[in-house]
């Protein structure tokens, strides 16, 4: 606190000028990429994340008869490619995007700087869309990025495994729809997935609660159908096997399947388990949407009605 | 580059003293059956350094969570720069800098990027602008440091450099004297002397009554949730109309005034001083009246109260949380 200095901004016409400033929502996103860009756990995650991605490919080209196999049934080759390329993304992704939200969340009640950002005008419905909107486009970048690496891997494989890109010409119409369908799943799988990170840290309102517990949802679905299948057992109830048909995982991983053509083979599409009753891509969808709007709407009222004592 | 300009320029469109910049209307604020806040009603004017005493649990804090709308009152309303909060937050808070409880940071980030991330908020800064307020507050030289690293008192000087970050007129300060040196302190005091002088107005809560007594113009004591009092320090520390006579024969003479109607409330304190209320309150005729009785004074002065004293006995000696 030197006396040398003056209290008011130097040339008050190039600052911000305080008497007009408002909270600025691309300035809210700006800051919140600021803060994940500072994390280094972040940058650490994506390269694992990268890692987990091209793992796959490495292993195809270990595999002895890739060759014979890419020759005789292109397409099929082509979609296991497409679609393990594609599920990789769809898992992975989770965690990491489960930890930025609950993160960017979170941190904001644990350190108490929620109370700084909102004292300066910011509304909270606003902070919390800035920082939802900031995680959706890591998403997104992340999609994109994943698929580039992977269209690129499955060339580089295709060239180095059969020595030409012949393959590519099995490629149809449906093909590309298919990989349209399950990009679009993935996409699903990851705005849920944000969501429900900031619903249960919004509750939590601590970086420590919010994470660990949203890092437990889908393993927790996914693993719950165990239990399922023992109530049913036990009970003989068809009743246990029907409410698996309305969890979030398993529902999330049956998706592709239900909604991809009869043309894509099912070792394309069949990684984890999904509801234990038979469920259709109409379905699936729906039971995302309810799902996402129940996230959200808990995020967004619990924000707004709250009082801020961090 | 010069602090005057500003004044200047502010003294004349807004003249001190005049302009209420924070007002509270009957803020209450109820947590279960505790009232926190009850019924406050408060006016902090322009260019003022006004301060919010009370002991732990007196309700500061919830008022300035009011004040920022952090927190919803129960009832009653707060106005800022003209405007309520409930319905302007979002023109009013952005001219008003902030530092509630302890500073609240990014630990993980450096000095300069926790300015960058919240002035981001408003549209961002020039870098410029926050050079300078960490040279205000002496941390320039650990900017590019982690905010982890830094000792409790940087801390609270980084909290103070955010409030200042974006020029606010009016600055809400919740103890900011809280973990900082000796030194440091003497700076805040004049730093803040210096915000007052440009025009803007300064509100802290604090415990630390020396240090108020130095710096506030007018404070505002609370008990329970209650306005105890509003009124200058000057006018506080005044209080009784006793004097402060030294004298021979001191406890004679105590026995003389005590005598008299309006000296029954006379006494000596620990060094034999004598402490006595005046005649009709006037110096002037304590003096004549003692100099008559033989008792010829070797000083006679009114006394200040100490506003420790005054504040224990405001506030039925501190006892808030007891309650
Ligand atoms: N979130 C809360 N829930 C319930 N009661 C609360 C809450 N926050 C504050 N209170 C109560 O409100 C009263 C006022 O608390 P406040 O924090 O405003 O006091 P303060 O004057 O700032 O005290 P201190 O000097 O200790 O900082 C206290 O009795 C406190 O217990
Ligand atoms: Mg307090």
């Amino acid at each position: 606190m030197s006396a040398t200095l003056t209290v008011s901004p130097a040339a008050a016409s190039t600052a911000t000028n305080p008497h007009t400033a408002r909270p600025s929502f691309i300035g809210l996103v700006r800051g919140e990429f600021l803060k994940v860009s500072r994390q280094l756990t972040t940058w650490l995650m994506l390269l694992a994340l990268a890692g987990v991605v091209v793992l796959p490919f490495l292993i195809a080209l270990t595999v002895g008869n890739l060759k014979a196999d890419i020759q005789a049934e292109p397409l099929a080759d082509l979609y296991r490619f497409m679609g393990q390329g594609l599920t990789i993304l769809r898992v992975f992704s989770g965690p990491v995007l489960i930890i930025v939200t609950a993160r960017l969340i979170g941190m904001e009640y644990s350190s108490g700087t929620i109370r700084v950002l909102l004292g300066r005008g910011v509304g909270r419905i606003q902070l919390l869309a800035a920082k939802l909107l900031t995680v959706f486009l890591i998403a997104a970048a992340i999609l994109a990025a994943g698929m580039l690496l992977e269209y690129a891997l499955s060339l580089f494989v295709l060239r180095a495994v059969t020595g030409n890109l012949d393959a590519l010409k099995a490629i149809n119409g449906t093909f590309w729809a298919d990989t349209r369908v399950y990009v679009a799943t993935v996409a699903i799988s990851m705005a849920v997935t944000i969501l429900m990170a900031a619903a249960i840290t919004v509750v939590a309102r601590s970086l420590a609660g919010g994470l660990s517990a949203s890092i437990a949802w889908f393993p927790a679905d996914n693993i719950g159908l165990v239990f399922f299948i023992l109530a049913n057992l036990l009970t003989k109830s068809d009743f246990w096997l029907l409410v698996t048909g309305d969890l979030l995982g398993p529902n999330l991983n049956a998706m592709p399947r239900a909604l991809l053509s009869a043309q894509a083979p099912g070792s394309a599409t069949r990684v984890l388990e999904g509801p234990l009753v038979p469920v259709d891509g109409g379905h699936t969808l729906l039971v995302s949407a309810i799902y996402a709007a129940i996230f959200l709407a808990v995020a967004v009222v619990l924000t707004w009605r709250r009082d801020v004592k961090e | 580059m010069t602090a005057t300009a500003p004044a200047a320029h502010r003294a004349a469109t807004a003249p001190r003293g005049d302009e209420i910049v924070l007002r509270t209307r009957d803020l209450t604020k109820q947590y279960g059956k505790r009232l926190a806040v009850d019924r406050l009603n408060i006016e902090v004017r322009r260019g003022e350094i006004f301060g919010f005493l009370g002991p732990n649990g007196a309700g500061k804090t919830t008022t300035i969570r009011m004040a920022l709308g952090l927190i919803a009152p129960t009832s009653g309303s707060v106005e800022i720069l003209g405007g309520d909060i409930a319905t302007h937050r979002a023109t009013i808070l952005p001219r008003v800098g902030a530092l509630v409880e302890t500073p609240a940071l990014y630990l993980y980030m450096s000095g300069r990027d926790n300015l960058r991330a919240v002035a981001a908020v408003l549209g961002g800064v020039p870098e410029a602008r926050m050079d300078a307020v960490l040279d205000l507050v002496g941390l320039r030289a650990r900017a590019r440091d982690r905010v982890k690293t830094y000792s409790l008192g940087m801390k609270q000087r980084l909290g103070v450099a955010i409030a200042l970050l974006q020029d606010p007129d009016l600055l809400v300060l919740d103890e900011p004297a809280n973990g900082l040196d000796p030194a440091g302190i003497v700076e805040m005091r004049d730093l803040l002397r210096r915000l007052a002088a440009e025009g803007k107005t300064v509100f802290i809560s604090s415990h630390v009554l020396t240090e108020v007594r130095q710096i506030c113009t007018r404070v505002a004591i609370v008990n329970l949730g209650r306005l105890v009092t509003e009124s200058t320090v000057e006018d506080l520390v005044r209080g009784s109309g006793d004097f402060t006579v030294t004298v021979e024969r001191a406890a004679d003479a105590l026995a003389l005034v005590r005598a008299q109607p309006w000296g029954r409330g006379a006494r000596l304190d620990g060094d034999g001083t004598l402490i006595t209320p005046a005649p009709n309150n006037r110096g002037r005729e304590l003096t004549r009246f003692l100099v008559d009785a033989g008792f010829v004074p070797d000083s006679l002065a009114p006394r200040a109260q100490d506003l420790e004293e005054v504040f224990l006995r405001l506030t039925d000696n501190g006892n808030g949380v007891a309650k």
